[in-house]
């Protein structure tokens, strides 16, 4: 009777326990939808990898004026994508449906041109990389080459002095 | 040993140099000046009243960003975001200005909005359409008692690639920062003023 009861007992308390993670769960799910901290802004998913194209572009050491025409393709492709949103009668389905495949065109050459200026950018960069070392070297034997020179002029400068030196008598 | 000295130089020389990473987001009134935010300096507008600002953000992050500008309506009782917690506004977003920039480039938008009708009941002015740069907007039927301290929210979304979405606030060094701005405006008398002559 006793194995009944607590069995009875364990069975009641996993379902209060069930209930409460239930709730909770409910409460978050809650608290996320209304202070939700992310949206995409009814934009096409295209912009996401445009984006990290033109990151990668950027890394690789792309100039602020050669990333400029790939932001204005952007911003192009952000008005259009506006202006589709903005069509919702259902006369005007054609059109949004175009303006959209527009956006998606724009965003796929930014992509493209992106790449281009990443294999562009990143040679350019590991070129001067190389280029700045072999400066560098090329200044340090400079400097050990007047170094020597000028130890050996002053070597010379001082023994010429040794020998004009005069003994004088007190 | 010049020549370790001189290849430390070239290295020194070849690494990008730190710099603090943030964005700007500001608000500027009619006379594009930090003032005159309400005709006549008089936080009480009436409906059909344009009120004109210009509102502005600068990428000082390093790199290109995309990011958006959220416009809010809300009341007293709703929470402004919340800087600690990095979270935004609960009020519904009403229009969005999103936008790539550049490092160091600063996006400006002139902002002409007004509220086209506002109606009172029972002791509260009722808000249900926001009008910004010609465009009209829905909004919740938001009610401020007597039209006292309704307010516009503006807040800085950046797009995270990790996500693929806009995000409130930007991150840096694994920090949440954020940038909002709010003016309060009262609408006590919901009756739009009669046509000049």
């Amino acid at each position: 009777m006793d194995i009944f009861r607590q069995f009875h007992y364990s069975v009641e308390s996993r379902m209060m326990c069930l209930g409460k993670i239930s709730i909770i769960c409910a409460l978050a799910a809650l608290t996320l939808m209304v202070t939700s901290s992310t949206q995409t802004g009814g934009l096409q998913p295209g912009f996401g990898p445009a984006m990290v194209a033109v990151r990668q572009a950027e890394e690789a050491g792309a100039t602020k004026s050669e990333l400029t025409d790939l932001v204005t393709l952007l911003n192009e492709a952000v008005q259009l994508n506006n202006e589709a949103l903005k069509l919702n009668a259902p006369n005007q389905a054609e059109k949004r449906v175009a303006l959209l495949a527009q956006v998606d065109q724009i965003l796929l050459t930014v992509e493209s041109q992106a790449a281009d200026l990443t294999v562009m950018s990143s040679h350019r960069t590991y070129v001067g990389k190389v280029l700045d070392y072999v400066w560098g070297a090329i200044a340090a034997v400079l400097l050990t080459v007047t170094y020597a020179f000028v130890a050996s002029i002053r070597e010379k400068y001082q023994i010429k002095r040794t020998f004009q030196m005069k003994v004088s008598l007190r | 040993m010049l020549l370790v000295a001189s290849e430390m130089i070239a290295y020194i020389a070849t690494i990008p140099r730190p710099s603090e990473q943030f964005f700007q987001l500001y608000l500027l009134g009619a006379t594009h000046t930090a003032s005159d935010f309400y005709p006549n300096q008089d936080t009480n507008i009436r409906p059909g009243e344009p009120i004109t600002w210009y509102v502005g953000a600068t990428d000082n992050m390093g790199n290109t960003e995309f990011v958006s500008i959220i416009v809010k309506v809300s009341n007293a009782t709703i929470k402004a975001p919340d800087d600690l917690e990095a979270l935004p506004s609960p009020a519904p977003a009403i229009a969005e200005f999103a936008r790539f920039l550049q490092d160091n480039e600063t996006w400006e938008i002139p902002f002409t909005w007004s509220i086209p009708n506002a109606s009172l009941y029972q002791g509260s002015v009722h808000i249900l359409m926001l009008q910004i740069n010609n465009q009209t907007y829905q909004i919740p039927d938001w009610s401020a008692s007597n039209g006292y301290n309704f307010r516009i929210i503006l807040e800085l979304w950046t797009w995270q690639t990790e996500i693929n979405a806009f995000e409130y606030g930007w991150i840096v060094s694994g920090e949440h920062r954020t940038a909002w701005l709010q003016l309060w405006f009262n609408m006590t008398n919901p009756v739009p003023p009669p046509p000049s002559a």
